[in-house]
């Protein structure tokens, strides 16, 4: 009646559906990450690439002859050059303060000095725009945590529940039965409505039909965590894991300790 | 396969309307009591409505059950479309009369009147929006004359909300409308229904996670989550028999609800 391979294929199938969505848009978000970061990458190396430029055009100055071919096609291309050899003359001026090296080569250069100097440089200061946020969130950060308590709080009251099973029955029959199933879940089902004290008892009760079922006493030590009596609960877990080696309930006992869960 | 641990959790979700099975949830246990007051009252006629599957169909059955003890109750659960079978099925089983000849509604209401019973005899009709107008109008006027109390579900659709203004809206009595239930109310109504029958470790596997799916896969309607969880055990007996190592028997796998739901039409996959 049932085809489960063809139920576990278009199960498959509806799962890689459903989390398509979450894949484009994950792909959207870092492409448009990535295109950003390049943007940015991009717009540095612009400068750079002129600078380059420049310097490529300089050396053909030191001899005239290829500008001559390239005005043959497009002579305003040839103005504009002129401006960034001098520009460059000026640059390699400038330079020489710092690098103190051989002024000797270009002595003429001196009066395009206070022109234009260099300062591309500084374009790098527009990177600190990005700094700032981070002081911010700080004072940010108290207003969520008080609206996190009062949603806590309210979730808190909506737990009540009018809807009830007939707990009553079900105590009946598990003392009647002695059902270890059953005393689970009476112990569970007090446990969920934070009457830890019933679910002590019936984890307790539990485990005396059947000592052998990890949530029962996953059950018990966690109400007697919530009784307050910790050392109990540990010393509970302990002998359980010493003669179950269960690891739920080293898992549960970790978590006591280190005060994940109180 | 019979004796798998999921073989009895299976067969009680086949989507059998039992007054037996009847779960008592706290909304829908207020909803019968008030049912239950409305029909002690001299209406003449009372309507239930609601979406399909928020079970109109179980609590008539169950109101038919728990009146029956007592007074003279007739429960058409299928829509008699003739007019004269109709009025010929009633007239039997409430009166005891068959009269050869053709059955009008004069003659109905002469055979009642000539009776004069005590307690007016109720009759229970299911799925009242299959009855033709013509058929709703003589059903009416059999109320009107007091010689029968209806108590008629009707789903509601659009549809379905034109014959409830017609026949029903200015002649009130009393309405009942059944909801959907919540999250809360599934886990109740399967934990119920799995206690009740002593399947206490199946119980034990359903934890709110899985009945979030469930609730959110069913909408909260009933026979859906029958369904569903009909095919979920189903699923379970087979994985039991062919590879029991893949069940985990703490809780519900969500993959394995997602695959019920597959096969049960809830998602389209």
């Amino acid at each position: 009646m049932l085809d489960i391979k063809r139920l576990e294929r278009r199960w498959l199938k509806y799962k890689i559906k459903s989390f398509l969505p979450y894949f484009i848009t994950l792909f959207a978000v870092l492409s448009v990450l990535i295109g950003i970061s390049l943007w940015f990458n991009t717009e540095k190396p612009a400068d750079h690439n002129r600078t380059d430029t420049q310097k490529t055009i300089v050396s053909p100055t030191a001899e005239p002859l290829p500008p001559v071919a390239m005005s043959d096609h497009n002579k305003t291309v040839l103005e504009p050059s002129m401006e960034f050899v001098q520009a460059f003359q000026n640059q390699s001026v400038t330079s020489e303060p710092e690098t103190k090296l051989p002024p000797v080569a270009l002595p003429a250069p001196a009066v395009n000095k206070p022109v234009r100097p260099i300062p591309a440089p500084p374009k790098t200061l527009h990177m600190p725009e990005y700094t700032p946020p981070p002081e911010a969130p700080a004072g940010l950060r108290a207003v969520p945590t008080v609206s996190r308590t009062v949603t806590n709080d309210k979730s808190l009251s909506i737990n009540r529940n009018e809807s009830k099973l007939d707990i009553e029955d079900l105590q009946r029959r598990f003392k009647e039965t002695s059902n270890a199933n059953l005393g689970l879940f009476i112990a569970r089902y007090y446990y969920d409505h934070g009457d830890y004290n019933e679910a002590y008892n019936y984890a307790l009760k539990t485990n005396n039909v059947n000592n052998r079922i990890d949530e029962s006493w996953i059950l018990f030590s966690k109400s007697l965590v919530k009784l307050g009596k910790t050392d109990q609960a540990k010393k509970t877990l302990q002998l359980y894991i010493s003669q179950s080696n269960s690891d739920a309930a080293r898992g549960l006992l970790d978590a006591i300790e280190k005060g994940n869960f109180k | 396969m019979e004796h798998s641990l999921f073989s009895k959790p299976r067969d009680l979700f086949l989507d059998i309307v039992n007054p037996r099975d009847y779960v008592q949830i706290d909304s829908v246990s207020h909803m019968y009591q008030s049912l239950k007051n409305s029909v002690q009252k001299p209406l003449k006629m009372i309507l239930l409505y609601g979406r399909p599957g928020t079970g109109k169909s179980m609590l008539l059955h169950k109101l038919h059950h728990d009146l029956s003890k007592h007074q003279k109750v007739l429960m058409v659960s299928t829509p008699i479309v003739d007019e004269d079978d109709f009025l010929r099925v009633i007239a039997q089983n409430i009166f005891g009369h068959s009269p050869r000849e053709v059955m009008t509604l004069n003659r109905f209401l002469e055979i009642s009147s000539a009776l004069s019973l005590r307690d007016t005899p109720i009759v229970l009709l299911d799925e009242a929006q299959l009855y033709t107008p013509s058929l709703m109008e003589k059903i009416r006027l059999i109320s009107d004359a007091r010689a029968i109390k209806f108590v008629i579900t009707l789903h509601k659709t659009d549809k379905e909300d034109i014959i409830a203004k017609e026949h029903f809206q200015t002649r009130i009595w009393e309405s009942i409308e059944l909801q959907n239930a919540s999250a809360e109310e599934l886990k109740i109504y399967v934990q119920k229904k799995l206690l009740k029958a002593n399947c206490f470790d199946v119980a034990n596997m359903f934890n709110d996670k899985n009945m979030k799916l469930v609730a959110a896969l069913t909408k909260g309607n009933y026979r859906e989550t029958n369904k569903l969880l009909f095919s979920l055990f189903s699923l379970y007996c087979w994985y039991e028999e062919n590879h029991p190592s893949r069940i985990q028997y703490n809780a519900i796998k969500p993959k394995w609800i997602e695959m019920a739901a597959i096969h049960t039409g809830l998602i389209h996959a």
